[in-house]
């Protein structure tokens, strides 16, 4: 109606020169470049479930830890087996962990053998002394306590987890943190010191050193990954049955939801994205929308 | 602009003259201070101004002519008029009263004198009383003199043109001079014998309590005194820091010079009075003390309160030891804290035993030193009760620190929990990746800090409030002392007494209105509040209560930082 009104004068899409326009005035070229799911990527099933198998893993894992805690707490498992086969599987892991790059990353990173015996060390010393003062902790504090605290910390390492390099609210010293927190406080229920001593060795084991292992197979040889990450999955429902028959179910269902569902439902989902883009600031809401909220 | 006279009311009944006073130029105001009766000589006149400036080293000039309404007396004007060419040094006022009115006329007269104005409406005339204002001081008191500074009010300068002018108002009714002169005058010296003497000793006493004080200081400074556990017990002893303060305070009142400022002058009058009013409640004390052999009680009483309140002490512990309030406390930490707890009042315990049979004697000597003043014997008192539980202070120390160490700790393994770190050169909190050994020992150390933690909050909370307790008892002691050592009690008892002596400011009252003649207006002075009275006048003191806010207390108190109720650290300067 504008350009209409002024026949010959051409809009600019400026604010910095005078133009017989209102400053809010588009014309019909306006939409021309509007653009649809630029940014929408197209995925192949299985490979999504390659990548979410991380998640079901780590799932997996932190259930094998509670399930070794209660076997443990029910005196099923004697704290000296369990120390020995951690000893035993960590010293295969540490073998296979050089084996699988054939020591490259050891050589880029620079890090000698002596350093890794060092910090071996002072992970079974501090543990070793620190594990009567574990044991009388929390003695005083109700055990529910001790066990929703405990859960609470699991479920904020799985959140926290650093599931691949770019995320944003992954942190993975927070996550181990949290994961030793809640280690110590399952720990201190148990009926010795040297139950504790091995309780704590093992979440070192199952939480910062198996992921290590399981990241580096997963760049190098991706077949011994996922026959890895299948070995442990089953494992897990099957210490989980051995201890309820409801929770080991439901813990397969949800490894199976988590890992092939949910792909499933992405790759679906992503047929009806309708993004689009174009030439204008898109409208965000920064009022303060409280007070309709009164 | 309006000329406003400034004049002497006891001047209103003079007979005929000349006035003397100052001219205000640049606020368009005189000052008259008196009245030179008839007859006189000219000449003599200008003689006698001419040694008034020197003696008072103000411009003190012939103002105008007074003429009083004197029945069967025609009017002087001519006369009057005449005499202002006698004496050319400015505008000439020629006042005059009228027989059967009140008030006077007032005409001005330029200084080229060409013309004579009748600007009545232009002319006020502010009445005040010599005596008050001379004697008066106008706050804000600074001791500066006349003609040496710039944005002076004009209230100022009249207040300081007629207190400058004392040495006019000295010759009193029966002087003979060479002419008559009014003005205020006091009624003849009155001498009393005690007050002469009293001013005869002054000198030798203050004399010889400068010799004492000159061997005490020496003795103060000598090298043995000042070896580090001696000054810095010295520095925490309340009586000590008293004992110095008196003796400066004596420094600056036995000081011979004669005062001439004011604020001096009240300085030492308050000190005197506040050291005497010590003094007099400290032999107060001493007789009570001493009469019914209260010492040997008190003594008596002294040792079973201590023993008494180890025994509470203890008592507090076996509770803290068991499960107080139903907290969840770590038993193992809890028996170690309360068992050193307990060893410690036990050794208390001993201590006292071992003391006290020398406690009545230690007392008696102590009770003797109330002669030197209440405020020393308070001091003294404050420093029984600090040594008598200092194993409470020791608890608390303990706790505090304890505490601290455990704050601390949590605080900086609560940004490693977080995969964080404190950086020292930014001053702000960055992230950062730790080894996984550094991770794991830091997590099981908060950990176990974070599972520990409400013992020793619970045992730093208990002693903490035992400490503050001792604290405030001390407190109010230091507050007694402090209120005896600053209190004004001269300028209040000046206040009270002379109330025009410390002038706020004054106020003016309407004495006659009339159309045809000028203004007149009463000036009375405006006493200076209470409040005010104890902000100028304050004895500077040292000052003994803490210097932190409640806020900063509480901080403080927070992050377990010792509190003390003196105040020695100094603020870091980088």
């Amino acid at each position: 109606k504008c350009a209409y009104r002024h026949p010959g004068v051409r809009w600019r899409k400026v604010l910095y020169e005078p133009q017989p326009f209102p400053d809010n005035y588009v014309d019909e070229r306006f939409l021309e470049e509007l653009r649809k799911n630029i940014y929408v990527r197209r995925y192949r099933y299985w490979s999504v479930v390659f990548e979410s198998g991380l998640v079901a893993q780590q799932l997996a894992c932190v259930s094998v830890f509670v399930v070794l805690w209660w076997y443990m707490d029910r005196g099923l498992l004697t704290p000296h087996w369990l120390f020995g086969t951690g000893l035993l599987l960590s010293t295969v892991g540490y073998v296979a962990y050089d084996l699988v790059d054939g020591g490259l990353g050891r050589h880029q990173s620079g890090r000698t053998r002596w350093a890794d015996l060092k910090s071996a060390i002072v992970f079974v010393l501090f543990t070793y002394g620190f594990s009567p003062l574990l044991k009388t902790l929390t003695e005083s504090i109700s055990t529910d306590t001790i066990y929703a605290m405990s859960f609470l910390m699991l479920l904020a390492h799985l959140v926290f987890f650093e599931y691949s390099t770019h995320m944003a609210v992954a942190s993975s010293s927070l996550s181990l943190s949290v994961a030793i927190f809640a280690s110590v406080c399952l720990a201190s229920r148990l009926p010795g010191s040297l139950h504790a001593f091995a309780t704590v060795t093992c979440a070192i084991e199952v939480f910062a050193l198996w992921p290590l292992l399981l990241r580096r197979l997963k760049s190098h040889v991706p077949q011994g990954y996922v026959a890895v990450s299948l070995l442990v999955s089953v494992a897990s429902v099957a210490v989980a049955l051995s201890v309820t028959v409801v929770g080991g179910v439901l813990l397969a269902l949800l490894l199976l939801c988590i890992s092939l569902l949910c792909p499933y439902l992405l790759i679906c989902l992503q047929l009806h994205k309708d993004n689009i883009h174009g030439p204008w600031d898109e409208a965000e809401i920064t009022e303060d929308l409280s007070r309709f909220l009164r | 602009m309006v000329l406003k006279i400034f004049f002497p009311q006891c001047c209103v009944q003079a007979e005929s003259g000349l006035l003397i006073g100052r001219w205000l130029p640049k606020h368009n105001s005189a000052v008259v201070l008196a009245v030179i009766h008839f007859p006189f000589i000219p000449c003599q006149v200008k003689q006698y101004l001419c040694q008034l400036q020197n003696l008072i080293k103000l411009e003190l000039a012939i103002v105008g002519s007074w003429s009083k309404a004197v029945k069967g007396q025609e009017k002087q004007d001519n006369f009057m008029e005449d005499l202002c060419t006698i004496f050319p040094q400015g505008d000439w006022l020629q006042m005059y009263s009228e027989k059967g009115k009140r008030g006077f006329d007032c005409r001005v007269i330029p200084r080229n004198g060409t013309k004579t104005m009748n600007n009545d409406k232009n002319v006020v005339i502010i009445h005040y009383d010599q005596r008050k204002v001379m004697l008066s001081q106008l706050h804000p008191a600074d001791g500066l003199v006349l003609g040496s500074q710039k944005n002076v009010s004009e209230l100022t300068m009249v207040f300081q043109t007629v207190s400058q002018s004392k040495e006019l108002f000295h010759s009193d009714k029966y002087d003979e001079g060479p002419f008559k002169v009014t003005h205020w005058q006091s009624e003849g010296r009155e001498a009393s014998i005690i007050i002469e003497l009293c001013k005869q000793a002054s000198v030798p006493v203050c004399f010889m309590i400068n010799c004492f004080l000159t061997v005490w200081f020496w003795m103060c400074k000598s090298r043995i005194l000042n070896l580090w556990p001696a000054r810095f017990v010295s520095s925490k002893l309340s009586t000590c820091v008293q004992l110095s303060h008196r003796a400066e305070q004596l420094q600056i009142m036995s000081n011979p010079r004669k005062t001439s400022e004011h604020l001096e002058f009240m300085r030492k009058g308050n000190i005197f009075l506040s050291f005497l009013i010590d003094l007099a409640l400290g032999l107060l004390l001493i007789s009570w003390l001493y009469r019914e052999n209260c010492i040997a009680r008190l003594a008596d009483m002294l040792v079973p309160a201590a023993d008494r309140v180890a025994e509470e002490l203890q008592q507090l512990l076996q509770w803290l030891m068991g499960a107080p309030a139903g907290l969840k406390m770590n038993r193992a930490l809890d028996q170690v804290l309360g068992k050193f707890f307990l060893y410690h009042i036990h050794l208390w315990i001993s201590y006292i035993h071992l003391m006290s049979p020398f406690i009545g004697m230690i007392l008696w000597y102590l009770g003797l030193s109330a002669c030197l003043g209440l405020t020393i014997a308070l001091s003294v008192f404050s420093d029984i009760v600090a040594l008598l539980t200092f194993h409470i202070y020791c608890f608390y120390v303990y706790g505090a620190r304890l505490y601290c160490l455990k704050i601390y700790g949590l605080s900086s393994l609560w940004r490693l929990f977080r995969g964080k770190k404190w950086n020292v050169l930014r001053q702000r909190v960055d992230s950062c990746s730790y080894d996984l050994d550094q991770l794991f020992i830091g997590t099981l150390l908060f950990t176990i800090l974070l599972f520990l933690l409400p013992t020793t909050v619970l045992y730093y909370l208990v002693f903490t409030l035992l400490r503050l307790l001792v604290v405030l008892f001390q407190g109010l002691f230091h507050l007694c002392m402090d209120l005896i050592n600053s209190i004004p009690l001269f300028a209040m008892g000046m206040r009270i007494f002379r109330p025009y002596r410390l002038a706020a400011g004054v106020k003016f009252r309407i004495l006659q209105n009339d159309k045809e003649r000028p203004l007149h207006l009463l000036m009375e002075i405006n006493p200076l509040t209470f409040s005010a009275v104890l902000k100028w006048y304050r004895i500077p003191t040292y000052s003994c209560y803490p210097k932190d806010s409640w806020g900063a207390l509480c901080k403080k108190l927070f992050i377990g930082e010792l509190i003390y109720p003196w105040k020695t650290k100094h603020t870091k300067t980088d």
